[in-house]
């Protein structure tokens, strides 16, 4: 038996699996405790790994947060190429652009490499024994309430070490961040249906409305969803799904739309109130709150305010009642007001009026572990560390997985405020700007030398946890794995508990092993199990279904269109793209090399305007345009996409980096500077699409590099790229 | 192979394939592309660079027309001269069709580029002397010629990027031509996985890197003359033919329903890929 004095159920927290909702086996100890094995990470050259001979062993993608699974081609020792894992429910075998990447952020020549400490404005390359002795030193005589973690989202063992280490600090100060992130919506969905994330049967429905979904894109499991719309696209019994994307700016999503609906900015809600109105005057019968609640919205004055024909109005009810059931989703685009909250709402009602609730949207599980299930990030917890900073509540700040030096409109003052805390480490793969303003920079493995698990939020069929280990030896001998040095700082904390551990993987393996009754037969051998766990790169959970519910509320207020401000008088849309979200891969050349899929711009940063409204203001293709907004200006080439509502313009997020490494540094802006300090009413979330902005040719024009020829997306009466309408095809004969 | 060589043996040049004397077999790779399931997400152009050692050129040299992307996701818009395209964009991936004859091959003075006996058109770099009239030739604009000697030059592959370069595959140097070669190297792999157990590929054995990767399924690549590949299938189901240069549903009175095509087929390239038209809905 274990011979400390820690309690059974301290030994499951030290785990991760504290207040698990499922039984776990009873103590017992495994060889690598007993110390009768020893730990040997199988990276180690094995016998059968012949020269010329390529194995592939899986692994999770850690580009994004959707938790793909991987299955990496290595040869000779080295990591080649990344595969989707076809065992996967998230991926199903497939991969997007993004995760390709992966390799180049392994591989990449700007990554940091031992530890650095802050000497003057310069790093100086220290060791880690002196730089866990300095943090240790630091962190002495200081409460656990002036001390912060501000991390992207977390989940898997890395988040369940993370909890008891600032635990072991006193400290409840975990702030979870992203820059870009449906949170609104969670909120609302919450509201609507009793949970944050449910699952989307995109396959299933006959009829998709996205309100600026990009879920071909960028939005929540891209991959997942891509497969769905090819089913969708096939449909049941030869009838194709169809698509209508409601949004000011067009996505990737909206241009493989049957129907792309543009919206003057911000009266998503309105439109979705009065669909829901046709649908009534079409027939479907509606509750008499609900009727009540979108009389004011007839198609006139819906037509009127948002800019969408009555016809199309019509139209679309008509669909809707017609093919049933649909699915209705909401992204960025109705999410980004100081009404956000409001557009979901009124959006989630016409699902639910729909009736679509139970059908093409179901309750996702809940994660069992909640040590290990993902806490997810939001825009409002940059707020409260930038406020504690700035009132001087902070005297240590971590940062991981984030790089709000870089996404904080800087407007807030951030780097300014950072500047207020005594002692800031940054966890990192790259210098960028918030590594640089670090005192202690703590160098990262790379995902593809890692050990790890990854929970992913948005679960397809029941609870994946996403397994990562190693595919090759590390690159750089001093970094260390983000598990690694969480296991080391905890220890210096808590030796008691944590030294039967030796490394990370010792603590994961036992973690795991500790847990096989519930993944595997509890009598199944370790050695088998584990080796098992790691074959799969995955372990499936079923875990019980959150409860779905169907709460119809109909108190919405929207607020009338905004009037045109006389002094900024377009709405700024600042896009997030699949490859770049929000720049945090910036440094990866095949990102930046692999064109825009609307634009077709590569390296740089462009503002779409409108052809219209740029024929108005006398602007062409390449005008260098400065975009000004209240807190900023940038300077971006001018790009003319049909694509955009001629009240707004919009600029992708990502690039514009002052930092980073070779290929992020100085290419393109960054809209993030300039955004307006506006928040959603009930979330506080930040209002991405309130920032109004003026326009102004500078004088000086560039040509834009991009991939479409001089032709610009014409084909001349030559049959390319061809399109059939509906009933001119018969998808059910197709093999 | 000069002028007079090249025009009194046009015939044949034209015609080595397809013929029904000289059938492919066992192997005739093809391709079939849904252009109503591709999102043009992008997802296959970099899995190309991954898998074939494509370098990334940098902003200046793209800007002069060197970007070396095999495949490229090209982008329409509809031309009714309406104020919104609301009817969303047209994504075509692109790359080379592998023509069955094809017209950068007949150009080449030194016969690197050529047909392969299982329907590719291969590029032998060794033995290309950079003349570049196959990418003038070429209907598809889709060859790259190596301006510049990638290898060396700098933030190409720096240091440890070049441990990602996959070893089945030369690096290019300065000069010569290349393009999308239907993954040959994982097709070459599977056949010789095979040979030992003394049979062929079944389909699905040999994926190409983009069709492996792509999230909607619009890329389908198998042996077009194994009747039980998907690919044969779907040429089939759509009465695309490899060998007409007008397909027989095309000339019906009122066209056709069935969505298959190949561009620019009345050039007579007999292009190998095979793409299914987008279907945008009538009733919205
Ligand atoms: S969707 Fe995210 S997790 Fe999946 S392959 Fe792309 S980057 Fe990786
Ligand atoms: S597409 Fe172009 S490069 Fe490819 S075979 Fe045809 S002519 Fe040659
Ligand atoms: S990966 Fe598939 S969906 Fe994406 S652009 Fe390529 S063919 Fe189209």
């Amino acid at each position: 038996m274990i011979d400390n004095n820690f309690d059974r159920r301290d030994f499951l927290k030290v785990l991760g699996w504290g207040g698990a909702a499922v039984a776990l086996s009873g103590c017992g100890n495994t060889s690598v405790e007993d110390g009768k094995e020893t730990v040997v990470s199988y990276v180690e050259a094995a016998e059968y790994v012949a020269p010329g001979i390529s194995v592939y062993f899986n692994s999770t993608c850690a580009q994004c947060d959707a938790g793909c699974s991987i299955s990496g081609r290595v040869r000779e020792g080295r990591v080649l190429k990344l595969e989707g894992n076809p065992d996967s429910v998230i991926n199903r075998g497939k991969m997007c652009g993004l995760g390709q990447a992966g390799v180049q952020h392994h591989y990449n020549p700007d990554r940091v490499r031992e530890p650095l400490l802050r000497s003057g404005d310069r790093g100086e390359a220290i060791t880690w024994d002196k730089a866990y002795a300095l943090i240790a030193e630091k962190l002495n005589g200081v409460s656990g309430d002036q001390i912060d973690f501000l991390t992207g989202t977390v989940s898997g063992h890395t988040k369940a070490l993370l909890g008891n280490y600032l635990e072991s600090l006193g400290s409840k100060n975990h702030f979870v961040y992203e820059a870009v992130s449906p949170a609104v919506q969670r909120a609302a969905n919450m509201k609507s249906y009793g949970m944050e994330m449910p699952r989307f049967n995109i396959n299933k429905a006959k009829v998709v409305l996205s309100f600026g979904a990009d879920f071909l894109g960028a939005w929540v499991s891209p991959v997942h969803f891509s497969q769905q719309y090819a089913e969708f696209r096939k449909g049941v019994d030869g009838q194709r799904g169809v698509l209508v994307q409601v949004e000011s700016k067009m996505t990737l999503t909206g241009a493989n739309a049957d129907r792309w609906l543009v919206v003057r900015p911000g009266t998503e809600g309105i439109l979705a109130m009065g669909v829901i109105n046709a649908l009534g005057v079409a027939g479907l019968s509606l509750s008499a709150d609900v009727a009540a609640a979108v009389k004011p919205y007839d198609k006139e004055r819906v037509s009127k305010d948002t800019g969408v024909s009555t016809e199309s109005l019509v139209k679309l009810a008509a669909l809707l009642k017609d093919r049933t059931p649909s699915l209705v989703l909401l992204g960025s685009a109705a999410e980004g007001y100081a009404h956000g909250s409001q557009n979901a709402a009124a959006i989630n009602l016409l699902n639910q009026v729909l009736g679509n609730v139970g059908k093409t949207l179901e309750a996702s599980a809940a994660v069992p572990f909640p040590q290990i299930a993902p806490t997810i990030g939001n825009t409002a917890a940059l707020r409260m560390v930038n406020n504690r900073l700035a009132d001087g509540q902070i005297k240590v700040l971590f940062t991981y997985g984030t790089n709000p030096v870089f996404t904080a409109p800087s407007e807030m003052k951030f780097k300014e405020n950072l500047g207020k805390a005594n002692f800031r480490v940054a966890f990192a793969h790259y210098l960028d700007e918030t590594a640089l303003q670090a005192d202690l920079v703590l160098p990262l493995d790379s995902a593809l030398e890692d050990w790890g698990t990854l929970v992913a939020e948005y679960q397809p069929e029941g609870v994946q946890i996403s397994v990562q280990q190693p595919l090759m030896e590390k690159l750089h001998p001093e970094t260390r794995g983000m598990g690694e040095i969480l296991l080391s700082l905890v220890k210096q904390r808590q030796p008691e508990s944590y030294k039967a551990f030796d490394d990370y993987y010792a603590y994961l393996r036992t973690a795991m092993l500790k847990n096989k009754s519930e993944f595997a037969n509890s009598a199944m051998d370790d050695d088998v199990f584990w080796n098992g766990v790691l074959s799969a790169g995955i372990i499936n959970v079923g875990g019980n279904l959150n409860k779905l519910s169907s709460k119809l509320s109909t108190n919405i207020q929207l607020p009338a269109p905004a009037e045109q401000d006389a002094k900024y008088p377009f709405t700024l849309i600042p896009s997030v793209t699949a490859n770049l979200r929000d720049g945090r891969h910036a440094n990866q050349p095949w990102l930046q090399e692999s064109p825009d899929p609307l634009t077709t711009i590569v390296w740089d940063s462009w503002v779409e305007i409108h052809p219209k409204k740029a024929a108005e203001l006398g602007i062409v293709e390449g005008d260098i345009i400065a975009i000004e907004s209240k807190n900023g200006t940038i300077n971006a080439q001018a790009y003319l996409f049909p694509g955009i509502h001629p009240d707004a313009v919009s600029i992708p997020l990502g690039r514009g980096h002052e930092a980073m490494g070779r290929y992020a540094k100085g290419y393109g802006v960054n809209p993030f500077q300039i955004l307006d300090r506006v928040f959603d009413g009930e979330t506080g979330e930040l209002a991405m699409h309130e920032t109004k902005v003026k326009l102004s040719k500078v004088g000086k024009r560039v040509i834009v590099v991009k991939d479409e020829g001089f032709a610009g997306g014409a084909q001349h009466g030559k049959k390319i790229a061809m399109t059939k309408s509906s009933d001119q095809v018969d998808l059910s004969e197709e093999v | 192979m000069s002028v007079s060589n090249l025009l009194e043996n046009w015939a044949e040049f034209r015609h080595t394939h397809p013929v029904d004397d000289v059938p492919h077999d066992p192997y005739k790779w093809a391709m079939s592309i849904d252009l109503d399931a591709c999102s043009g997400c992008n997802a296959c152009s970099i899995a190309c660079y991954a898998e074939n050692n494509i370098p990334v050129v940098g902003k200046d040299k793209f800007e002069h027309g060197q970007v070396m992307h095999w495949m490229r996701i090209e982008r329409y818009w509809p031309e009714d001269g309406r104020e919104f395209p609301d009817q969303g964009a047209t994504f075509l991936p692109m790359m080379c069709q592998q023509c069955e004859a094809a017209p950068c091959e007949t150009v080449c003075p030194v016969g690197a580029t050529n047909h392969t006996a299982d329907g590719l058109n291969s590029q032998i770099y060794n033995r290309c002397v950079g003349s570049r009239y196959c990418s003038a030739n070429c209907p598809f604009k889709v060859r790259y010629f190596n301006w510049y000697d990638y290898p060396t030059t700098e933030n190409v592959w720096p240091a440890e990027m070049t441990q990602q370069l996959n070893p089945d595959i030369t690096l290019r140097g300065k000069g010569v031509m290349e393009k999308c070669t239907f993954c040959v190297q994982r097709i070459r792999a599977g056949e010789r996985a095979v040979k030992n157990e003394g049979r062929i590929l079944r389909d699905g054995e040999v994926q190409t890197a983009c069709q492996q990767v792509c999230p909607t399924g619009a890329i389908t690549f198998g042996n077009l003359v194994d009747p039980e590949s998907k690919v044969h299938q779907k040429w089939k189901a759509q009465q695309v033919e490899l060998t007409a240069d007008e397909q027989e549903k095309d000339k019906e009175e009122g066209g056709t329903d069935l969505r298959g095509y190949r561009i620019l087929e009345e050039l007579r390239p007999y292009p190998s890929v095979m793409y299914m038209e987008r279907v945008r809905e009538s009733a919205i």
